[in-house]
């Protein structure tokens, strides 16, 4: 598994782009992004290592929280988010507290690994449309710009819209999970100093995926 | 160390050809001073995160919002959390863009030598004789013949490896063994030998990485981290190669932060008799002598210092007569091809990180069989094939996880490199406005694509799908990058070309200035035009013959 590997099976898993990892046009610039949003309290990061662990629930090999998941989004959204994405995801807590509470009739700390699961799941077919959305609004900017760029207007700016919060979590998830020492070293089959390629490795099923130091 | 800061012979510069200039100066007795405008970087000591592992990369090597800003051009190639140091701060390094244009930098000790490609790719007569066949550009003084015995030379010292294919539009080197092809791409090799008759091949990149221990380097260790600088010295780089065996004569004498400003020119004895630089970091400025000067600031680098040396001989650039100098940059033209998935090789996976791919030769405009109506010249491919993770993440918990702990299907990937015509309105020129905080004009870039370029795109990206698709290969996808833009390649070239003709050219067929024959250009400006071979190998073996033909010149008392 290399990086770019890693980046397309988390996009891929999560529907489309992975969030803050849009090419930035030269000269396009986000100077307040990074100043904000670094109000997370050690409770919030508890919550989102339940949240992980319910994507990557520990079983024989180690579970999300263990890899310090919730630590690692906070970390990567207060750093290498947009602003937007940024509220979006900090939005996200307090909507899943809500879904849970309707659901289960209190909030997503109290709950049981089952009903956490139920209520993330719930979230599949919100999830699904609010891609569905996105692409549609990015498709639209595209247009927009190649219009703009066609007729020589140079003050055009792309709108931007966020992605779902329960899509960032998942992605973070994924992309925390397997760079984390627990989840690299417990889960594949690591070998940071290969030494040596074989490109025609026999495989039998069961076996886990072979990851390097890249 | 001479008096008077005066030697025998300045290198500006110290990436992949002033690493070999210093190098072959050195070896021949000259006191050699190399200016690099940059910090240090010592082999393994200053490869701060060669060895981390991923967990230990604060945004496990993912762009933060500052990094994105702060290199908001370098992130547009291939800059990341475990790289960045090895690329220039955008903002401290500003250019003019008159057209979209990506220029990644790495102002350094080694300079991109140490983040390059590694591809190596001999260039042939097709190539060395396309100007002069099509009327694009002026000719190329030299040939391959010309060349071909200082491409064994340069290939012996860096360690090539690669395969012997007899292909004529690719000629065979001295290489060290082949690295091998993973199971997807024998078999896709293997059906495009069978169908297709124009001689398309598909064969395994050759590439400066050492597939034994060379010269008391390497062998590569398979982590395909290079860009991070290697601790095995497992590819050729200025730092891990040239820059030692040039210290280890004694002659060399390395000095960074060293910003040159211009060559001083000698009206009387009509020669350069130095350069002046400014220190990066205290100001100060500072006059060099030596008999012979070997400009290798990079493509752009170089030209620049040229255009800003003005005297009242030379008032448009030293040795600009031929108001060639800026004009016909180029660059590859690539983020264009075809991927797609394979159902089968289930039992087999991949072990070790390959840090090479595939190759596949030009096989366009090569003989009157393969001559293409709608665009000249041509391109090459480079990809290769990968059994990834397994996508297909639908739903959350442990059956999500098992099942993302289990490899994928194959997949092959395979994106070109075309070929950019010289054309004389792609150029730069320094502005007489913008300055940077040294007081130096930034430089201004005004190159697009043009004609001939975009109708290539399309056949390169169509007979990607093809090949693809002659393999078994399944759910093809094709792309076309629109914002790919010169430069992203960084394979820069040009801007101070070869020529017969001092009215026509900058540089001689020995890389001198035609108007000041001390003063050489041996990196990337000095192209005539671009071919779609990665050019490194060849400013690698220019270098290594200018360096012998300046060496004989200074001994017969002709510089």
């Amino acid at each position: 598994m290399d990086r770019r590997e890693l980046l397309k099976m988390v996009a891929a898993a999560t529907g489309g782009i992975v969030i803050g990892g849009e090419f930035f046009l030269a000269g396009c610039k986000n100077p307040e992004a990074g100043t904000s949003g670094k109000d997370f309290a050690d409770s919030d990061i508890a919550f989102f290592d339940e949240v992980a662990e319910t994507i990557f629930p520990k079983t024989s090999t180690p579970g999300a929280k263990e890899a310090k998941v919730g630590q690692f989004m906070t970390v990567m959204v207060n750093d290498c988010y947009t602003e937007d994405d940024q509220k979006a995801f900090r939005d996200g807590k307090a909507a899943i507290n809500t879904a849970c509470d309707k659901m289960h009739g209190h909030d997503f700390m109290k709950a049981s690994p089952e009903q956490r699961k139920a209520v993330l799941v719930s979230f599949e077919k919100e999830v699904k449309d609010h891609q569905e959305k996105r692409r549609e609004f990015m498709k639209e900017q595209d247009d927009l710009e190649k219009k703009a760029q066609a007729n020589g207007d140079t003050n055009f700016k792309r709108k931007t819209m966020s992605a779902h919060y329960f899509t960032m979590m998942k992605q973070l998830t994924i992309l925390g999970y397997f760079t984390s020492k627990e989840g690299r070293t417990g889960a594949t089959r690591y070998e940071p100093v290969p030494g040596k390629y074989i490109g025609d490795y026999d495989y039998k099923k069961g076996d886990k995926i072979i990851t390097s130091l890249s | 160390m001479p008096d008077n800061n005066t030697y025998d012979a300045i290198v500006v510069g110290s990436g992949i050809s002033g690493g070999w200039a210093a190098m072959e100066l050195c070896k021949k007795g000259l006191k050699t001073i190399v200016l690099e405008r940059g910090r240090q970087v010592e082999h393994i000591k200053d490869y701060p995160t060669t060895n981390l592992a991923p967990w230990e990369l604060l945004h496990r090597n993912r762009n933060t919002n500052k990094l994105k800003e702060d290199q908001h051009i370098q992130v547009r190639g291939f800059c990341n959390e475990a790289n960045s140091h090895f690329f220039v701060n955008d903002k401290e390094h500003p250019y003019v863009q008159k057209k979209p244009y990506d220029w990644i930098r790495g102002y350094h000790v080694g300079g991109r030598s140490l983040m390059w490609g590694r591809q190596c790719y001999r260039w042939s007569d097709l190539d060395f004789e396309a100007n002069a066949r099509d009327g694009h550009g002026v000719d190329w003084p030299i040939r391959y013949k010309d060349i071909a015995p200082w491409y064994s030379y340069v290939e012996q010292f860096a360690g090539i490896s690669g395969s012997k294919e007899g292909l004529p539009q690719l000629p065979d080197g001295d290489f060290l063994p082949p690295m091998e092809m993973n199971a997807l791409e024998t078999h896709v090799s293997e059906s495009i030998k069978q169908k297709f008759t124009d001689g398309r091949r598909m064969i395994i990149g050759r590439v400066a990485n050492l597939t034994r221990g060379w010269n008391g380097r390497g062998p590569c260790q398979y982590r395909n981290l290079c860009d991070r600088g290697c601790p095995f010295g497992g590819y050729f780089s200025s730092n891990s190669a040239t820059l030692p065996v040039a210290a280890s004569t004694g002659n060399l004498t390395l000095r960074p932060h060293s910003i040159v400003m211009e060559v001083i020119y000698d009206k009387e004895k009509r020669k350069a008799k130095g350069v002046r630089i400014i220190d990066e970091n205290t100001n100060e400025s500072i006059e060099y002598f030596a008999k012979i000067i070997f400009l290798n600031a990079s493509t752009l680098g170089s030209t620049s210092i040229l255009l800003n040396s003005v005297s009242d001989v030379f008032p448009n650039g030293m040795g600009n007569s031929s108001d060639q100098l800026g004009r016909n940059l180029m660059d590859h033209h690539y983020h264009v091809g075809a991927g797609g998935s394979y159902d089968g090789l289930r039992d087999k996976v991949i072990s070790g990180r390959r840090p090479n791919g595939i190759y596949v030769a030009r096989f366009r405009n090569i003989d009157e069989k393969t001559k293409r109506s709608d665009y000249l010249r041509g391109f090459g491919y480079q990809g290769g094939a990968s059994r990834g993770m397994n996508w297909n993440g639908d739903g959350i918990g442990s059956e999500l996880k098992e099942q993302m702990t289990e490899p994928g299907d194959w997949s092959f990937w395979l994106g070109s490199w075309g070929e950019q015509l010289p054309h004389p309105d792609n150029r730069v020129t320094l502005s007489k406005t913008e300055k940077d905080k040294w007081g130096l004009p930034q430089l201004e870039i005004d190159c697009e694509w043009k004609e001939n370029e975009i109708a290539m795109r399309k056949d390169m990206m169509n007979s990607a799908a093809e090949m693809l698709e002659s393999g078994g290969i399944k759910d093809i996808y094709t792309f076309n990058d629109e914002k790919a833009y010169p430069g992203l390649c960084i394979h820069e070239m040009g801007t101070a070309r070869m020529g017969n003709d001092p009215k026509t050219s900058v540089l001689n067929e020995w890389n001198q200035l035609h108007e000041v024959k001390n003063v050489f250009n041996t990196d990337g400006a000095c192209m005539t035009s671009s071919a779609c071979q990665n050019p490194s190998i060849t400013y690698m073996a220019l270098t290594a013959r200018a360096a012998d033909y300046a060496i004989s010149e200074l001994k017969k008392g002709n510089l």
